[in-house]
């Protein structure tokens, strides 16, 4: 039949596309690991010149002016930090739209804004407001605000879903047992919804942790890693560069696979409970 | 019955947190660069007065206005690319892949770049475009050319080669949600109904997942408008985007300019999103 001939033909095509831009979106990643394992006579580019750990000596080694440490450390600690109150506001804010508050159609606006506007409208704006105020700008207070209200919106979004099919019955039991909401929620929807905070976590981790636009007009001197590795790739390009970015997305994928086991965790420990 | 008891005070006082944070780093920046942009004398300070000569000044240079409008053609390009793309691939994964767990290992194949860091993303074309790159090695050693193509790195074909790679995905995620959320009983009755394949997608299937295309590509478009960065390491400085100019009055410290640009973009922006909300009700969405 044509049509079968058709359908099957479309599939084809179709599949190749898919597969040939898999190619396209991870060949660059792969080549850039591999280029960072290039000879010390390596340049930015192929023949690599041999094999080695040398730019990744390098960075170890590294002088005070391409010193990628303490901009991880910074990175790190910010993007924990930027996780941890995601959670807590996330959680309270969803928590408050199932209340229905007169104004929450407003409120959820508000967050999509957030999610909407670019970060170098943010940060701009941002920057300018703290010169107004006469704050100085650094990488543990103004840049902590404004990257929050980069996560919070995404955080908050998960916990909308995560509640919304959420089995509200559950609560009900627990009330008419005798227990107060706030007991209510802490023994009962906590844990339930507890795969979900561990999601909005991870939203708020992996995009501080990445972010650049925002944090460029709000970091003062001590710079964050994507800051960093900017400042190196503006003054020279060299296979360090492709050793820094292997390293962090190793990391960020290690930080990623950490929150996946906990949610899988949590969800079958949450399953089990159930049945 | 829940542990919030609907209308009540606590609702507010748990969105107070959010609300507050939201307004003081989002809201009121945006309104301060609206009011700085208005600005004249020479001081950066509040008893400023307020002209509209900045933006004159904007719209009497022809150059700024050709990067308006580059801007937008960029912009249009990708949402074009990866459209068509991001359509074709999430139309594979849903409807064509019948294994659970082929789907499971393409999806996180796709997904996984997504959750690593954009700006390394960009970096990494940069090996592929040189001029002694992998793509000129690879054309070079195919027999294509015989002498390097420069027309890669610090260009526009580089620069927009990044970036469908880039945003492809935020196209099709909303697609795949949308195509998954069709009943299977819809294309089934069309086709007993004797409709060809094509006609049942276009009748049935494409409009139903329209709201997902129109997403997708509200996100491709805020994203590519404001993306700077990409554009400043695969361009050079022989290139530049609407949003990389907010950046060059910056770093001169011409505040002024730099929020009359950023104004620009955030108008561009809005009459994109708005466009869109006029084709899709996005609140309808979740129901």
């Amino acid at each position: 039949m044509g049509g079968k001939l058709g359908l099957r033909l479309t599939g084809w095509v179709l599949g190749t596309l898919t597969l040939v831009f898999l190619a396209y979106q991870w060949l660059p990643i792969f080549t850039l690991a591999l280029l960072s394992f290039s000879g010390p006579t390596g340049g930015t580019t192929f023949p690599m010149n041999g094999t080695s750990f040398h730019w990744y000596e390098e960075l170890w080694r590294a002088s005070v002016m391409n010193d990628f440490k303490p901009p991880l450390l910074r990175s790190t600690l910010l993007a924990i930090a930027c996780s941890a109150t995601t959670i807590v506001l996330s959680v309270m804010a969803a928590q408050a739209m199932r209340g229905r508050f007169r104004g929450n159609g407003w409120f959820f606006y508000l967050m999509l804004l957030g999610l909407m506007a670019p970060g170098i409208l943010v940060g701009f704006g941002f920057a300018i407001m703290m010169r107004l105020l006469g704050v100085e700008l650094s990488w543990d207070t103004t840049t902590f605000l404004v990257q929050v209200s980069w996560t919070l919106p995404f955080g908050f979004l998960t916990m909308l879903a995560v509640f919304n099919r959420f089995d509200a019955r559950i609560e009900e039991a627990a009330l008419t047992l005798g227990a107060s909401r706030l007991t209510a929620f802490r023994r009962i929807t906590l844990p339930l919804v507890l795969p979900g905070v561990i999601g909005a976590g991870l939203f708020g981790f992996s995009l501080s942790y990445d972010e650049y636009a925002r944090s460029m007009f709000t970091t003062g001197p001590e710079l964050t890693l994507p800051l960093a590795v900017m400042a190196q790739l503006d003054r020279q390009l060299t296979p360090e560069i492709y050793a820094v970015g292997t390293a962090t997305t190793f990391f960020s994928l290690i930080a990623i696979t950490l929150f996946t086991v906990a949610f899988w965790a949590m969800r079958r420990s949450t399953a089990v409970r159930r049945s | 019955m829940s542990t919030i008891r609907p209308r009540s005070a606590a609702g507010y006082w748990l969105a107070l947190p959010a609300a507050a944070w939201m307004l003081a780093v989002v809201v009121v920046p945006i309104v301060l660069l609206v009011w700085v942009s208005f600005w004249g004398g020479r001081a950066f300070s509040t008893a400023s007065p307020l002209t509209f000569d900045n933006y004159a000044r904007f719209f009497a240079n022809q150059t700024y206005l050709k990067l308006v409008l580059g801007t937008i053609v960029h912009t249009a390009t990708l949402m074009v690319l990866t459209g068509v793309l991001g359509y074709c691939i999430a139309y594979f994964l849903v409807m064509k892949v019948r294994s659970p767990g082929w789907r499971l290992a393409l999806f996180l194949a796709f997904i996984i770049p997504f959750w690593t860091s954009t700006l390394i993303r960009a970096i990494a074309w940069v090996p592929f475009l040189g001029v002694n790159g992998v793509i000129n090695q690879t054309l070079m050693f195919a027999g294509a050319t015989q002498s390097p193509i420069e027309a890669f790195l610090y260009s526009h074909t580089g620069i927009t080669m990044a970036q469908v790679s880039l945003y492809t995905m935020m196209a099709a995620g909303p697609v795949v949600y949308m195509l998954n959320s069709i009943p299977p009983q819809l294309r089934e009755a069309a086709m007993t109904l004797k409709a060809p394949p094509f006609v049942v997608f276009r009748r049935i299937v494409f409009p139903l997942t329209l709201p997902g295309v129109v997403i997708g590509q509200v996100l491709v478009f805020l994203n590519v408008m404001s993306d700077f960065a990409t554009v400043a390491t695969i361009g050079g400085n022989k290139h530049a985007l609407l949003s990389n100019l907010v950046l060059l009055f910056y770093e001169g410290s011409q505040i002024r300019a730099a929020s009359v640009v950023a104004v620009l973009l955030m108008l561009c922006m809005l009459a994109g999103v708005v466009v869109a909300l006029r084709v899709v009700d996005i609140r309808r969405l979740g129901a």
